[in-house]
């Protein structure tokens, strides 16, 4: 207030070297009535041009002042809790990343783990299954041989009878009875 | 079978014990075994007596009255007739078969069952009875029956001894050890 008060008197002329304009005469400002009446104006205006402009200029210019501040301090703030989040979430990241390579490399293990589990299983059923057809073959094997064995008796028998009862006499007959009769006595 | 087998026993051996009382054990076989083929030839006498529609006492009087035309004593005729009248006429051969049985055991005899191929000469009958009596201990009588489907020899039962002389029994011998391998 008291700077405006000088900047009004300087431009008025108010002071000791307006004095001495005064002293000389003729100056810009004579100092009279009007001057009085004009720094009644004067004031009467500045009082004015304070109230109404200069006041709320400044509480405007405070309030763009708080304003600006405050949005810097909220664009700290923002920026602190963005950095803060940044960081937080390259923590996450981090931590989801290790877990991610933890998982994997379990997961990992684990299909190992299952792959030579079920390569073992396989062997396992494939020597099964190779032993099962080995054992069926031999077993196709003897029965095929026991069948032809049983076939070729058949035939070899029946030809046998066939020729026998062709071929046997009367004396034939009684020689057979008689070895029979002849084999009665290794029964007791 | 079992069960014909059991009651054609029961009914032998009460027969039996009433004919060795009698003294006669062995002809009343003989005579039973004649009137039972006349039953098993005769169709409408083997009807009559074993068909359950008709009255017991019927089937009891044709049973006794063939028995009598066949010359049967008392014993033979009222056995058959109780036989028939019981509904047990299809049970005779085995009752006979079981009576012989007794009667074998009784004397001390066995009956040799054999199957041959062709028929055996007397001499042949004679070495064979003597060598199963020998081997078992027992007269022998030989009831031979000739089977024409045997190859040669002869397959002879005494009981449940059983004696294959046969040329099938030893084919089938052969037959089982080529099998075998």
């Amino acid at each position: 207030m008291i700077r405006v008060l000088a900047i009004a008197a300087l431009l008025l002329g108010v002071g000791p070297s307006g004095a001495l304009a005064s002293e000389g005469g003729g100056g810009l400002i004579n100092v009279d009535k009007s001057l009085f009446i004009q720094i009644i104006n004067f004031a009467l205006l500045l009082f004015i041009l304070v109230k109404l402009l200069y006041k709320p200029l400044l509480a405007k210019m405070d309030e763009r002042t708080q304003a600006i501040r405050k949005s810097l301090d909220e664009a700290q703030a923002a920026r602190a809790d963005a950095q803060r989040e940044r960081e937080e979430n390259a923590a996450k990241l981090q931590a989801a990343y290790a877990e991610a390579q933890a998982i994997r490399a379990t997961a990992l293990k684990e299909a190992a783990e299952e792959q030579r589990r079920l390569v073992e299983g396989a062997r396992a059923e494939a020597g099964r299954l190779v032993e099962s057809a080995r054992n069926e073959m031999a077993q196709d094997v003897r029965r095929a041989r026991q069948e032809l064995r049983q076939e070729v008796s058949d035939l070899a028998i029946t030809v046998a009878e066939r020729l026998i009862r062709k071929s046997l006499r009367d004396e034939d007959h009684r020689r057979i009875v008689q070895d029979a009769i002849g084999r009665v006595d290794k029964v007791s | 079978m079992r069960a014909h087998e059991g009651t054609a026993r029961r009914y032998a051996k009460a027969l039996f014990e009433l004919a060795r009382g009698s003294g006669a054990a062995e002809a009343v076989g003989q005579e039973l075994g004649q009137v039972a083929a006349v039953y098993a030839a005769d169709a409408r006498a083997h009807e009559t007596l074993t068909r359950p529609w008709i009255k017991p006492e019927d089937r009891r009087g044709v049973a006794a009255a063939i028995a009598q035309r066949m010359g049967g004593r008392k014993l033979v005729q009222d056995f058959l007739g109780l036989v028939a009248e019981r509904g047990r006429a299809d049970h005779l051969p085995e009752i006979i078969a079981a009576y012989q049985g007794l009667v074998d055991a009784d004397l001390g005899r066995a009956r040799a069952q054999v199957r041959t191929a062709v028929a055996l000469t007397d001499g042949e009958k004679q070495q064979l009875s003597a060598k199963l009596e020998r081997a078992l201990g027992k007269r022998i009588i030989l009831e031979e029956r000739v089977d024409a489907t045997l190859l040669g020899g002869f397959i002879a039962q005494v009981g449940s001894l059983i004696l294959d002389g046969s040329l099938d029994g030893q084919l089938a011998r052969m037959r089982q050890r080529l099998a075998r391998g």
